[in-house]
């Protein structure tokens, strides 16, 4: 490899943002936002964690009063809230950010500044919904929010409206990062890695964007109906004035069960990566694995009625919905299987992530399973509204996202530190999460065969469900602790830990041929592509004699074709700019006063906030750097 | 380890011209979400109408204001692919003179849904029941996407150089007419379900 330091001493002074106050605000670079939303997410898992662990108290003992009723109501609405939407999409959208650059040879995302605008709405999103609770006035109605419970007659107060539109918020900040995902992975990807040679995460990346692309929209309107009637008197959910409350729950479920294959699919996508590098082989099906993945992102638009069996609808319907739930299983188990079958193939390296990586097979397995019962409609019928279905979602969730995610972290940790994690300390945070988490979760499926209804702020003692109760809090503290030994184990890590080096699992794919942790620029010559496993072959990726690819005159990197990754273009990259942070604080105070419906305010703030768009956009001539 | 290689593609990256797609490509993805929201949008319409004997059709909006308003959404999409062809060939001053007229016919486009609505208004207002509340929910919220439209144009308008320039590498007009041209169509189908169908519900009922 060619190495230069004067291309190295341009490139650097081209994309190095200075340590300054202004450039903490007003960065682009996909490596620091990626690492923010990875941190901003994890916070909200711990807030999320300690109130499942204050629900779990509560229902220690039949007829405790830990928290009142509301309290309750408000706590178990917020950690679902927080758990699914504000921890479980985005953390995996860090996962994205920070990776899908480095592992397409990219310098950065197609459009830098809406990244940082999406990471800057993500955050004032989460910070719009946790202004309630300080007011006493939290959402109360679970996270699926249901009407008619969530109008003014029955909701008063501003919880809902707070949910409403911090939803809307955060479907903005979405869509934008589906976009920008969407944009750099079918257009940035490093010569010759055509789609067929594309790594299984971006696979799922790339599908869970376009899904949310169509998914998102159905909860906006949901959310616009919603504080419509309750602000502005209009009518859509209100009964007696001829509306309908299912028509919340059609446009909720056709977002909301789309979005859970948006926290799932990129999960299997970590598994897919990690699994055969610790299985020392390619993976197995690497065809059959990226086609389920795409089908299941397809089918995940024809399950959502699953979530309304009991509301009462035609038998064909609920027929033809049953029937998408368990062919979207089909495609889960190619999945699963491609994974047991690597394994059977390979030669197993029994780090934590491997750890992490076959624990979570194992609770999604019987996520899985929990869900193909849910999904035959006379199971349904019997276990609707229990804690059977808090375990069957639980081990789905916890066990294709937290697990994966953990896994994630002890793999890629190294790479975005530059140290590694401590071993003993990870293999035992997934020994102690594992138990915990089974020993928290599992009885939940008894609990809920034997009838115990979720959503219930305590029970008497003659229903018998105390000492299975006692069972799942303490399991769930058990859990809380495993993943407080890992959250310990990344500080100590990121003090003492070994240097990592570029590549220290002998991993396959670009982002392990950067340093780590990676320069600003990713690496010196734009690496071109020659097979699925670029760093298992034989071909030199940034062998560049002619230093052809190196673009050192301007903050560039290569567009290529979609199905091809022929390169066809050069494409500028913005600098750094707070126009993004500018428009997240003008469109928060925005929503702020629709709450309050200050309606002249928010025609202000939204005034403002096309003045700073229109300045966003504005054409300026790019740094470059000359001799 | 061995596996399948293809060798790589012989082209170079040094001498490629800059990008100028990426504006249009997000542009797509842009409409492709916003279409999503009209189809709920829509799916609501047909849903809450779904439990009534009579929807739409006992206060069927006028049809011939709203045939209007789509000749000039349509007239105003003419003229602006003519200023992307004129852009197309370098005439920026041709290319500007449209995009303006697009504006003009696009705030006339405005203008006339304010005075539908105050002819619509005497029959039925967003409180009056589901229907009025869908109806103007939906047509607000499409103005709303016309200004946003108007906003974009009006901004390529008084921006300071575009077309194929080294130096505005998303292509700009092009990409706001793409979202105008997008708006306009939609409108099309708001004619269709809102107005033409209701309409002619009526005239079955009628006769």
């Amino acid at each position: 490899m060619a190495t230069s330091s004067t291309t190295i001493s341009r490139l650097t002074t081209l994309w190095e943002s200075p340590h300054t106050l202004y450039s903490w605000f007003a960065t682009v670079d996909h490596k620091t936002l990626g690492k923010r939303y990875l941190a901003t997410s994890m916070l909200f898992l711990l807030v999320g964690g300690v109130e499942a662990l204050l629900m779990r108290l509560q229902l220690f003992h039949s007829d405790l009063s830990i928290l009142k009723p509301e309290e309750y109501d408000q706590i178990f609405t917020l950690h679902g809230l927080t758990m699914i939407i504000w921890y479980a999409g985005p953390i995996l959208s860090g996962f994205s950010v920070y990776l899908a650059p480095l592992m397409i040879g990219a310098r950065d995302m197609a459009f830098p500044r809406l990244n940082a605008f999406s990471y800057w709405m993500f955050l004032a999103s989460g910070i719009f919904l946790y202004i309630s609770p300080f007011l006493g006035q939290a959402p109360h109605a679970g996270w699926f929010g249901y009407a008619n419970y969530t109008l003014t007659k029955y909701s008063p107060g501003m919880g809902m409206d707070y949910y409403a539109l911090s939803l809307i918020l955060f479907t903005i900040s979405t869509t934008t990062g589906a976009i920008n995902l969407i944009v750099t992975i079918l257009r940035l990807r490093a010569p010759g890695m055509a789609i067929s040679r594309m790594p299984l995460f971006l696979y799922s990346t790339t599908t869970i964007s376009f899904v949310g692309l169509f998914g998102l929209p159905p909860l906006t309107a949901a959310c616009i109906f919603l504080e419509l009637e309750r602000r502005w008197g209009m009518h859509f959910f209100g009964i007696a004035e001829g509306g309908t409350i299912f028509l919340w729950q059609q446009l909720f479920w056709f977002f909301g069960h789309p979005w859970v294959y948006i926290i799932f699919l990129p999960a299997t996508g970590m598994l897919s990566m990690i699994v055969p590098v610790f299985s020392r082989r390619p993976i197995i099906g690497y065809p059959f694995v990226a086609t389920a993945t795409v089908l299941t992102g397809l089918v995940g638009f024809g399950v959502w009625l699953h979530h309304m069996f009991t509301v009462g609808m035609s038998d064909m319907a609920m027929s033809i919905f049953s029937a998408g739930s368990m062919t979207v299983s089909i495609f889960t188990t190619i999945q699963v299987f491609a994974w047991l079958a690597t394994m059977w193939r390979g030669r197993i390296v029994a780090t934590t992530a491997m750890y992490y990586a076959v624990g979570s097979i194992v609770l999604l397995v019987i996520g899985g399973l929990s869900g193909v019962f849910t999904g035959i409609i006379p199971v349904d019928w019997q276990v609707h509204n229990t804690y059977f279905v808090v375990a069957h979602l639980h081990y789905v969730l916890i066990g294709s996202n937290v697990f994966p995610v953990f896994a994630g972290f002890y793999y890629w940790l190294p790479k975005m530190t530059g140290r590694m994690m401590n071993e003993r300390l990870g293999k035992l945070s997934f020994w102690v999460m594992f138990i915990g988490f089974n020993a928290g979760f599992f009885p939940m499926h008894n609990a809920g065969l034997l009838g115990m209804p979720r959503r219930i702020y305590t029970y008497p003692s003659w229903t018998g469900f105390d000492g299975v109760n006692e069972v799942i809090t303490v399991g769930a503290f058990v859990l809380g602790i495993g993943i407080l030994i890992s959250i310990i184990n990344f500080f100590y890590s990121l003090k003492r830990g070994a240097l990592a080096g570029r590549n220290p699992w002998g991993a396959d794919t670009l982002e392990w041929s950067t340093d780590s942790p990676p320069k600003v620029y990713g690496s010196e010559h734009i690496p071109v592509v020659t097979s699925r496993h670029p760093l298992w072959d034989d071909f030199e990726e940034e062998e560049d004699p002619e230093n052809d690819r190196v673009l050192d005159w301007g903050r560039l990197t290569p567009t290529t074709t979609v199905l091809d990754a022929v390169p066809v273009g050069i494409a500028t990259i913005p600098e750094d700019s707070l126009a993004p942070l500018w428009l997240t604080i003008t469109l928060f105070g925005m929503f702020l006063a629709i709450v309050y419906q200050r309606m002249w305010f928010a025609l202000g703030a939204l005034i403002l906030s096309l003045v700073v768009a229109c300045f966003w956009m504005w054409p300026r001539t790019e740094k470059e750097v000359t001799e | 380890m061995s596996t399948v290689q293809i060798p790589p593609p012989q082209v170079s990256l040094a001498t490629l011209p800059l990008d100028q797609k990426r504006g249009i490509h997000a542009m797509w993805c842009v409409i492709a979400t916003e279409a999503m929201l009209f189809v709920a949008m829509f799916g609501a319409y047909y849903y809450l109408g779904s439990n009534k004997d009579r929807w739409a059709d006992h206060v069927a909006p006028k049809w011939w204001l709203a045939l209007i308003l789509m000749a000039i959404l349509l007239a105003s999409s003419a003229v602006l692919m003519w200023g992307e062809h004129q852009v197309k060939k370098a005439r920026f001053a041709a290319g500007r003179i449209a995009l303006w007229i697009s504006v003009l016919m696009g705030v006339g486009f405005l203008a006339l849904q304010g005075f539908e609505y105050s002819v619509e208004w005497k029959d039925v207002t967003p409180y009056s029941d589901t229907y009025g509340s869908i109806f103007y929910t939906i047509t607000t919220l499409h103005a709303a996407h016309v200004i946003a439209g108007l906003v974009m144009l009006m901004y390529i308008g008084v921006m300071p150089r575009y077309g194929d320039t080294r130096r505005t590498p998303h292509k700009p007009y092009k990409t706001a007419a793409l979202y105008w041209h997008f708006v306009d169509v939609v409108w099309v189908f708001i004619v269709l379900f809102l107005y033409i169908i209701p309409n002619f519900q009526r005239y079955m009922h009628v006769h």
